[in-house]
């Protein structure tokens, strides 16, 4: 019995049924990929986000700097330790930092001053192409400051203005001095855009009275297919007697965000198929059903229930087939031009910041072959269990009642 | 004739499609309800703690304050202006603060960050999530003297317990730097990382004298309201209602959303994602009403032609098939009540707890979002979900209706 042939012809005689089903189903599908791909493309987007802006892969402190990030708590030999990490084939930038109150005109604002090793920083991090105006650090121009957006705000101060710096050096005596602001950063995280003050490390190390060591290397792996944790304990072979943790470790909120992601996308496509197969099912019931004299005559003249059964897989998965490949290309279509232009947020919701992070407002999809393919592999394991009920129906039919059906 | 009964009866004529095509659209129910519920929930919970956070639903300060928040701008006759506000209607609360940014410094360091000045006796676990949110010691008693309350993070930081000395500078109404010693009389942990690590309560008679302030001088008023949806129209009430008042000279009034911009654009992203989701399910659900009722018309075609050859109206059979698409979307909606009613039953009073998978610092637009999943309803949800349901169901049935109506009697007392 040729049943591609006769399940093709069985599909076509009931073209109404076959449209609704099969454009509901390529429907749903189109909907995954793209859900799929955008799911994908925000993982991908916050890890730059997280990763390339600020945290680097790997971040070696002293121990007990990151529960309380003391002026005096510094690694000591911290150039050797990059020469030695950049030896290896990392990419590895140390920064200091301090505490204070930036004051300009009548406003006043706690800041956290963040010197930048302007020769290593920008193998690192991408910071220095975030900025919103002006420009980023200069070496020559040791009273340029860099600050975050909404600390500029807190501050009323834009590009070009003056702002007076007020704290507690290393060596015990105030540390004051005038600045002069050369830009102003996008949004990068809450305490980026709270309180972060930029400026090049001599500078900063001269207003501290810090001659010497950093408070943070912040390490780059040079494969970003590699293994995260692999290269933490490669980095913490370098870096004995420090504390050595990836972003995962220090930020788990957003780690944990990025790993359910895919139990998203999952929820979503449980929910969107649960309702597609009751489409199938009721589809393929009444098909079955308004066939049942048909089928009690092919069982009379010797047709194996196993035959009704791979006759009516054959009809489901003809339409799953199409329904697939025109969501594929559909999805795949759409989801590209996504990847390319981005969905523009920001007239929806002017920042989005979530566990501390500020994210970018034009979402990017990603296509991926899983984003591509997950949904199509789920279309047709829901459709085959959906259809176990007609298909058993129709195989196990007694052909003298069937033929007398009605 | 009774179309009516006709109707009911032909669905049933067909018990299994219907049941299928029914659970389709109570399965839709429940997700919607599911979904709707949650988001009303957290939507109005995450704005209820935002609100809670110091600057109330809506919010009364001086011009420009949100966007250069310095301290020589500031609100004036803030006494009589809070009590013209706490007897409106809608509001339940108005206190009167003073914010500002400030450095604090212990023995041997020092870190940036801000202050709520507050009359304690104004403020109370209800309306201040950093009083609900006290773990160690107390608020201090009066808004005179030397007392602060800061975040644990930033007691860490500065090595600071109960009892112990804290001094904060910042500049003051004429922009002088001006600083002044404080005793820490209470530590709270909101959960809210840059929260808990640089804010800090202070006494507000003590601060205004500090920054030159008279009595009855601050930066902003926070409103709370019964109802968080009424946000615009209480902002709105009170602009018309009071401008007349000296204190409104130079002040704005914003609303939750104007005052917590990345809260607003949180809620505004996931609601619209949420409601794009629903609706697309919605579709789905749509398509199998659709076939349900194409097959069950097409099925019918001899039928319908007799019926039209005895003397029944196009018209008629339209009518007839869409009250069929009416009465499934019924049943199916009773089958969503009652699949959904115990779902929504746990979701309303207990709800899922997700505290271990969050992990601290769950924080979206910089609210803390509580980790129990739950869902309660707004009136205008319910309403919303019942139109949608019979939307869907009468737009999916018109196709088939349509058909219906027009079937040639001869050609189709022809076919078998």
């Amino acid at each position: 019995m040729k049943i591609l042939t006769l399940a093709s012809r069985n599909v076509y005689r009931n073209w109404h049924r076959t449209l609704v089903t099969t454009l509901a189903m390529a429907f749903a599908c189109f909907i995954m990929i793209l859900f799929a791909a955008l799911m994908e493309g925000m993982v991908q987007g916050s890890e730059y986000q997280v990763v390339s802006m600020n945290m680097g892969d790997i971040q070696i402190h002293a121990e007990g700097y990151r529960d309380d990030p003391d002026l005096y708590t510094r690694i000591d030999d911290a150039d050797g330790l990059v020469a030695s990490l950049e030896q290896q084939g990392f990419h590895a930038a140390p920064r200091i930092y301090g505490f204070g109150l930036a004051a300009a005109n009548l406003a006043s604002a706690g800041v956290h001053l963040r010197g930048i090793d302007l020769g290593h920083e920008m193998d690192v991090t991408q910071l220095y192409k975030h900025l919103g105006k002006g420009e980023w650090l200069e070496a020559s121009d040791e009273h340029g400051v860099v600050l975050g957006k909404k600390l500029a705000g807190t501050l009323g101060i834009d590009l070009g203005d003056e702002l007076v710096f007020v704290g507690q050096s290393a060596d015990g005596f105030m540390a004051n001095d005038l600045f002069t602001v050369r830009g102003v950063l996008k949004s990068v995280s809450d305490g980026i855009d709270r309180t972060g003050m930029f400026m090049t490390m001599p500078a900063l190390r001269e207003l501290m009275a810090v001659p010497d060591g950093a408070h943070e290397i912040v390490v780059l792996r040079p494969d970003r297919a590699s293994e995260l944790a692999g290269a933490t304990a490669q980095v913490e072979a370098v870096a004995l007697g420090y504390e050595t943790k990836n972003w995962k470790q220090l930020m788990p909120v957003i780690a944990r965000m990025l790993e359910t992601a895919d139990v998203q996308t999952m929820i979503m496509l449980v929910i969107t198929y649960i309702a597609v197969a009751t489409v199938i099912l009721n589809a393929m019931l009444m098909s079955v059903f308004e066939r049942i004299h048909e089928f009690g005559i092919m069982k009379a003249i010797g047709v194996s229930p196993w035959q009704i059964v791979s006759l009516i897989y054959a009809e489901t998965i003809i339409q799953t087939v199409v329904a697939s490949l025109l969501a594929l290309l559909t999805g795949w279509w759409v989801a590209d031009y996504y990847a390319q232009n981005g969905i523009d947020m920001s007239s929806m919701a002017g920042s989005i910041s979530y566990g501390g992070i500020a994210f970018d407002p034009v979402w990017y999809a990603y296509v991926t072959p899983e984003a591509l393919l997950t949904p199509i592999v789920f279309l047709f394991i829901i459709v085959a269990l959906a259809v176990i009920y007609p298909a058993v129906k129709a195989a196990v039919i007694r052909p003298v009642q069937a033929i007398y059906f009605r | 004739m009774n179309v009516n009964r006709l109707a009911w009866r032909n669905l049933w004529r067909r018990k299994r499609r219907t049941l299928i095509t029914a659970f389709s659209i109570g399965f839709g129910v429940m997700l919607s309800v599911t979904f709707t519920g949650s988001g009303d929930y957290t939507y109005t919970n995450m704005i209820d703690t935002g609100a809670s956070m110091g600057m109330g639903h809506v919010t009364v300060q001086p011009k420009g304050y949100d966007l250069k928040p310095t301290l020589d701008k500031r609100l004036q006759q803030t006494d009589a202006l809070r009590q013209k506000l706490l007897v409106m209607p809608e509001v339940t609360d108005a206190t009167v603060r003073l914010t500002g940014q400030a450095m604090f410094a212990s023995a041997n360091k020092s870190v940036g960050g801000a202050f709520i000045a507050i009359d304690p006796a104004n403020e109370s676990a209800a309306n201040n999530l950093l009083l609900r949110s006290l773990v160690e010691g107390e608020v201090f008693p009066g808004s005179n003297g030397r007392g602060i309350v800061i975040g644990s993070k930033l007691a860490t930081k500065l090595h600071l317990r109960i009892g112990k000395k804290i001094v904060y500078t910042t500049t003051d109404v004429t922009g002088e730097i001006v600083s002044d010693i404080a005793r820490v009389s209470g530590i709270f942990t909101t959960g809210v990382s840059m929260i808990d690590g640089g804010l800090a309560l202070l006494p507000i008679r003590s601060v205004q004298k500090t920054l030159g302030y008279t009595h009855d001088e601050a930066t902003l008023i926070a409103v709370m309201i019964k109802d968080q949806r009424h946000a615009e129209l209480v902002r709105d009430q009170i602009i018309s209602a009071e401008t007349g008042m000296p204190g409104m000279k130079g002040a704005a009034v914003l609303s939750w959303k104007q005052s917590q911009p990345d809260l607003a654009g949180v809620i505004a992203m996931d609601k619209s994602m949420n409601y794009i989701s629903q609706f697309l399910v919605g579709l789905l659900i749509a398509a199998g009403i659709l076939n349900t009722m194409l097959m069950s018309v097409l099925e019918r075609t001899r039928e319908f032609g007799v019926m039209m050859a005895v003397g029944m109206a196009p018209r008629t059979l339209f009518r007839l098939v869409m009250v069929e698409s009416f009465w499934l979307a019924l049943v199916g909606l009773v089958l969503g009540i009652i699949i959904t009613a115990p779902w929504y039953y746990y979701l309303y009073n207990t709800g899922i707890d997700f505290s271990g998978s969050f992990g601290e610092d769950f924080s979206y637009g910089g609210v803390l979002v509580d980790p129990v999943f739950k869902a309660r309803l707004f009136r205008e949800s319910i309403t919303a979900i019942l139109a949608g349901v019979f939307t869907l169901a009468i737009c999916a049935g018109a196709y088939p209706a349509w058909r219906a109506g027009r079937i040639p009697p001869v050609d189709s007392l022809k076919t078998i």
